[in-house]
C-alpha cells in the first residue's frame, strides 16, 4: 500500500514536473493549449479610460505573446472601423460605437465587457438633468462619433429624439471640451482625460457620471471587441488576450498610481494627475459584475428605435457577441 | 411537497442566494458549479520562514492556496494576507490538516527567512498549515511567471504586482485562481472546502 501511494506520488510529480519543464520557456499555465499566433495588435487611442489596454503589454508577454503593437487609431467609432478592417486584432471600445458597425455587418465580435463609468455630461446652468439637452446646443466632434452616439442613446432613454430635439454642434477645428469651456455649447459629453480636465478647471456642472448614476453605472462602457476572423481562427490567442485585459483591469484598479505613471512614460497621455484621477474614479475590478450581453441589448434597443440601427438586439447579440472565452475565465478567475 | 417544505426550501433557497451574493446569483446556472481543472500547478521547492525545504509536492493530498507577496509591500499586501489568515481562521480544523497556504515572496532579496517568519507572526499565521517561502530570485521568478503573475521591480526598488491567488486541488490540479485582494474571503473558503469534498 505504502508502495503504490509512493509510485503515485512519484507518477503525479513527474508528470507535474515533466510539465513545469515544458513550460520554462513558454507562457503561464503551459498546460493550456499555446496560443495560435505569438503576435497582436491593440489600439492606441486619445482616450485613457482603455488603461487595461495599454498596460496589458507584460500579462500578454506572460501569455506567451512576443510581437506586440499599439497602433494609433481615431477613438469609437475608429476603433472598431480598425477592428473590422484588420488593422488590429483587438480594441477596447465603447458599447455604442461597436453596435452600429456590428448593424452594418462589419466583422467585428465582441468579447467581455471590462469596465463601466467612462462618460460624463456636462452642462452649463441651463442643463439640470438630459432632458434639459431639448433646445440645447450640444458639442460632438463628429456626427457618428461616441459622444453622439452615447448621447443620442441618453437622450432617447429619457425620451427626447434626438434628432429633433438637440442642436448638435460639430466643428472639427476645436474640440467640444474648448467650446464648452469657451461658452458656446450648453453640453458636452466628455472622456477620460477631459472629466478631469474640466473638473480641475472648474467648468460647468457634471450632469450624469456614468461611473455614479443610474443605469449608466450599471452597464458597460468599455468592452473587449475583436476582428472576427482573428478570433475564429485564433480561439487560444483570444482566450489569452481577454485574460490579459482583465488582468491589467485589475492591476489599474489596485495600482492606479503605478498604472498612470506607466501611461505617461509609454506617451499614451500627458498628464499624471488626470490619468491617476480617472484610474481613481473608474471601476475597474468590477467586471465579474455586470452582464455583457445586458449592455449590448440595452444600447442596441436605444439606437434602434431612434433608426441608428436596424437590426435588434438579439441579432446583434446572436452574430455578434462570443461570450466562450468570458464564462470559461469568469469559471477560472474570481476576484 | 407541503406548505411547510416549500417554505423550508424557499427559506434555503434565499438564504443561499444571500450567502452566494447578487453577482453568482444573477450569473451563475448553479450557485456552486464544480470548479474547472486549469492546468497542473507548477511545482517548486523553497526556503520556509524556518529555514525548511518545502516543495509543492509536500503538500499533495492537500488542497492549497498559493499567492505571491512581499513583506515591505504597503499598498495591497497589507490587504491580502489578513483575509488569508481570516480564512485560516474561518477553517478551522481542516487548516493544517487538509487546507495549507503558501505565501511566496516576490523580493526574495530582501525577504530572508527571518523577515517571512516575523511577517507570518505579525499576521498571526498559524505556520504549521502557512508557508511564507523565499529562494533563488531567478527561480522566483520564473515561477511568478508560470502562475501567471506579473512582478517587477520599479527604478526606486519597490515592486509593482499583480495579485493572483491559486487554489489547487489535492491532485495537484489548478482549480480557480483569484484576481486581485477584493475577493469575497467566504467564496473562497467555500471554494476551498468544495475542493476537499471532491473525490
Amino acid at each position: 500500500m505504502q508502495m503504490m501511494q509512493n509510485r503515485r506520488r512519484f507518477l503525479a510529480t513527474l508528470s507535474a514536473a515533466g510539465a513545469a519543464g515544458l513550460t520554462t520557456t513558454s507562457s503561464s499555465l503551459g498546460q493550456e493549449p499555446r496560443p495560435e499566433t505569438t503576435a497582436v495588435r491593440l489600439s492606441k487611442v486619445n482616450g485613457t479610460c482603455i488603461a487595461p489596454q495599454y498596460v496589458a503589454e507584460e500579462f500578454l508577454r506572460l501569455e506567451g505573446f512576443v510581437d506586440i503593437k499599439y497602433v494609433s487609431t481615431d477613438a469609437g467609432v475608429g476603433q472598431s472601423r480598425a477592428i473590422a478592417h484588420n488593422e488590429v486584432d483587438f480594441s477596447l471600445n465603447f458599447a455604442a460605437p461597436l453596435v452600429i458597425p456590428i448593424d452594418a455587418g462589419e466583422p467585428i465580435t465582441i468579447l467581455a465587457g471590462v469596465h463601466s463609468g467612462c462618460f460624463e455630461l456636462f452642462g452649463n446652468d441651463r442643463v439640470r438633468g438630459i432632458a434639459d439637452l431639448r433646445g440645447k446646443s450640444v458639442g460632438v466632434q463628429g456626427l457618428g462619433g461616441s459622444p453622439h452616439v452615447f448621447l443620442a442613446a441618453m437622450a432617447a432613454h429619457v425620451g427626447l429624439d434626438p434628432l429633433k430635439d438637440i442642436n448638435w454642434i460639430t466643428d472639427q477645428s476645436i474640440t467640444p471640451k474648448e467650446l464648452f469651456a469657451q461658452g458656446k455649447i450648453d453640453a458636452f459629453l466628455g472622456f477620460p482625460p477631459e472629466p478631469q480636465e474640466m473638473r480641475a478647471r472648474k467648468i460647468g456642472r457634471v450632469i450624469v457620471n456614468s461611473a455614479i448614476d443610474r443605469p449608466w453605472s450599471q452597464y458597460f462602457c468599455c468592452m473587449l471587441a475583436g476582428n472576427k476572423e482573428f478570433i475564429r481562427k485564433h480561439p487560444v490567442a483570444t482566450k489569452r488576450v481577454l485574460r490579459a485585459i482583465l488582468k491589467a483591469a485589475e492591476l489599474c484598479a489596485s495600482e492606479p498610481a503605478r498604472v498612470a505613471q506607466r501611461m505617461v512614460d509609454a506617451g499614451f497621455t500627458p498628464r499624471y494627475d488626470y490619468a491617476l484621477q480617472a484610474l481613481k474614479e473608474i471601476p475597474y475590478a468590477r467586471w465579474r459584475e455586470y452582464d455583457p450581453e445586458d449592455t449590448i441589448r440595452y444600447y442596441a434597443l436605444r439606437l434602434r428605435e431612434i433608426g441608428m440601427i436596424k437590426a435588434s438586439p438579439n441579432k446583434i447579440i446572436a452574430d455578434s457577441a462570443d461570450w466562450r472565452f468570458l464564462n470559461e475565465l469568469r469559471r477560472e478567475m474570481k476576484g | 411537497m407541503t406548505m411547510r417544505a416549500a417554505i423550508a426550501f424557499a427559506v434555503a433557497a434565499t438564504a443561499a442566494l444571500m450567502l452566494s451574493g447578487p453577482r453568482e446569483a444573477r450569473h451563475d446556472v448553479s450557485l456552486n458549479p464544480p470548479l474547472s481543472k486549469i492546468a497542473p500547478a507548477p511545482q517548486f521547492t523553497l526556503t520556509s520562514q524556518d529555514g525548511k525545504q518545502i516543495a509543492l509536492a509536500d503538500l499533495q493530498g492537500k488542497v492549497v492556496a498559493v499567492t505571491f507577496i512581499f513583506t515591505l509591500c504597503s499598498a495591497t499586501c497589507p490587504v491580502l494576507t489578513p483575509m488569508m489568515s481570516l480564512v485560516q481562521d474561518r477553517l478551522g480544523p481542516d487548516f493544517g490538516t487538509n487546507v495549507a497556504f503558501v505565501s511566496i515572496t516576490i523580493d526574495p532579496e530582501r525577504d530572508t527567512p527571518e523577515m517571512l517568519k516575523l511577517y507570518a507572526q505579525m499576521h498571526g499565521a498559524d505556520v504549521p498549515g502557512w508557508s511564507f517561502l523565499t529562494g533563488d530570485a531567478a527561480a522566483i521568478q520564473d515561477l511568478t511567471r508560470r502562475y501567471g503573475v506579473y512582478a517587477s521591480k520599479t527604478a526606486d526598488g519597490d515592486i509593482e504586482h499583480s495579485f493572483l491567488t491559486s487554489v489547487i486541488d489535492r491532485h495537484g490540479i489548478i482549480r480557480v485562481q483569484y484576481l486581485g485582494v477584493r475577493f469575497d474571503p467566504e467564496e473562497f473558503r467555500r471554494d476551498l472546502l468544495s475542493l476537499l469534498r471532491e473525490r
